[in-house]
């Protein structure tokens, strides 16, 4: 029953990414728009290019999807509401949206195109950028917690909020998650006006349709997990608790969605150096500051 | 519930999505299928068919970082079972964890002096 329920909420929460994807990047809030645009796809042809390595072709979407719905299924919407809270999972999130990377690089891969394929090899060198500044302030977050139990986490937020307890954190994984979901500007796989839908561009129909939806479920992970660690999950006065995850779930997404639109394209070598020149002394500084907090300050 | 039945439920879930993906493929194929034309399934390259071949070597021009991120990714390996104890070993821990980072920061400094952080 709670699986169930855990999913619908997943579909409509994956539903409503899409609604404010369209609202950032076409300017038009429909809330029919995805839908129509679903069934457009699903009658479209979906075709296969000339000389596909079909396994890769074929496997790319489906591991994309899997991973967003395995990463959605360790975080809690409220108390009891979560398809496995697992003991380890803030680490299995992490081995979770490590698929991420793999199913990209057989999207490109598969079809045997270039744009695919330089796409799908951007996306490793975009992975090596971002991967640290997701795993690092997790720690930061499972030493104030003292477990890495997603429930234990959002309940060791009771008092204050990991926002206002580290805020630099905060920042460096929100920036990591939008590069894990390839949200603009650090959106160098699709790159849309440069690499012609790079890891989309051999994707058609219903195959597309697959991709498109594996993309909001990943958009839809990433903001619920910056709730979860950051913005006290469930927490919050007199609404529901399902109804303050799902309030500051689409908050988060729109902030993601519609905040990186105002900054130019970073390209990956200006990328990879940020991030290992700032962004890892920073997290490495945040693991320091937040070791001396948790051992001074009992909360 | 056990881990071994959580474990379980994720691994439904997995062959779930799978069935879900498959059915609605199922779904498009009832609805219609591909038409043969010529010129149809060449890969997008601005309107020619691709002059060199795709699958080829690529330099990976990031291996410096590459070569980091694995000495980190270690790191991070030691870094979760020690956060979940950390205020329970207190003090201990962090003086413990603060030698390991620094060694490695240092590490991550020397490779900046020598050019590792940019791309090759």
């Amino acid at each position: 029953m709670t699986i169930a329920i855990v999913l619908l909420a997943v579909v409509v929460g994956a539903y409503l990414v899409a609604v404010l994807e369209r609202w950032s990047v076409h300017g038009q809030f429909s809330l029919s728009g995805p839908a129509v645009s679903a069934l457009a796809l699903l009658g479209r042809e979906s075709l296969l290019a000339r000389t596909p390595d079909r396994l890769f072709f074929e496997a790319g979407p489906i591991l994309l999807l899997v991973a967003g719905l395995l990463g959605a299924a360790v975080i809690p919407l409220a108390p009891g509401l979560i398809i496995t809270d697992l003991a380890t999972g803030a680490l299995f999130l992490n081995a979770a949206l490590a698929y991420v990377l793999v199913a990209l690089i057989m999207a490109g891969w598969g079809p045997n195109g270039a744009y695919g394929l330089i796409g799908g090899w951007r996306f490793l060198g975009q992975f090596i950028a971002y991967a640290m500044l997701i795993v690092m302030p997790i720690t930061a977050v499972a030493m104030r917690a003292e477990s890495l139990m997603n429930t234990q986490i959002v309940l060791s937020q009771t008092q204050l909020w990991n926002i206002a307890y580290q805020p630099l954190g905060f920042v460096l994984f929100v920036v990591a998650a939008m590069g894990l979901a390839w949200l603009p500007p650090l959106d160098l796989p699709s790159a849309p006006g440069d690499l012609a839908g790079g890891v989309e561009a051999e994707y058609t129909g219903v195959r597309l349709g697959i991709l498109r939806l594996a993309r909001m479920v990943i958009i839809l992970v990433m903001a619920s997990a910056t709730v979860t660690f950051y913005l006290g999950g469930w927490l919050g006065p007199v609404l529901p608790a399902w109804a303050w995850s799902a309030i500051k779930t689409l908050i988060v997404a729109a902030l993601m969605l519609f905040g990186g639109r105002y900054v130019p394209r970073v390209r990956e070598a200006r990328y990879l150096a940020i991030s290992w020149k700032l962004g890892i002394s920073l997290s490495l500084a945040n693991i320091l500051l937040v070791g001396v907090i948790a051992l001074v300050v009992p909360i | 519930m056990t881990a071994l039945a959580q474990y379980a439920i994720l691994l439904g879930l997995t062959l779930g999505t799978v069935a879900f993906v498959y059915a609605v493929y199922a779904l498009a194929r009832v609805i219609g299928r591909v038409q043969p034309e010529p010129g149809k399934d060449v890969p997008a390259t601005a309107g020619t068919l691709s002059r060199d071949p795709v699958w080829v070597r690529y330099h990976a021009k990031y291996y410096g970082y590459a070569l980091l991120f694995l000495a980190f990714d270690m790191e991070m390996a030691f870094m979760y079972p020690w956060a979940v104890v950390y205020r329970e070993e207190g003090l201990v821990a962090l003086l413990d964890m603060g030698v390991f980072l620094a060694i490695l920061f240092l590490g991550l400094l020397y490779g900046w002096s020598q050019g590792a952080l940019r791309r090759q």
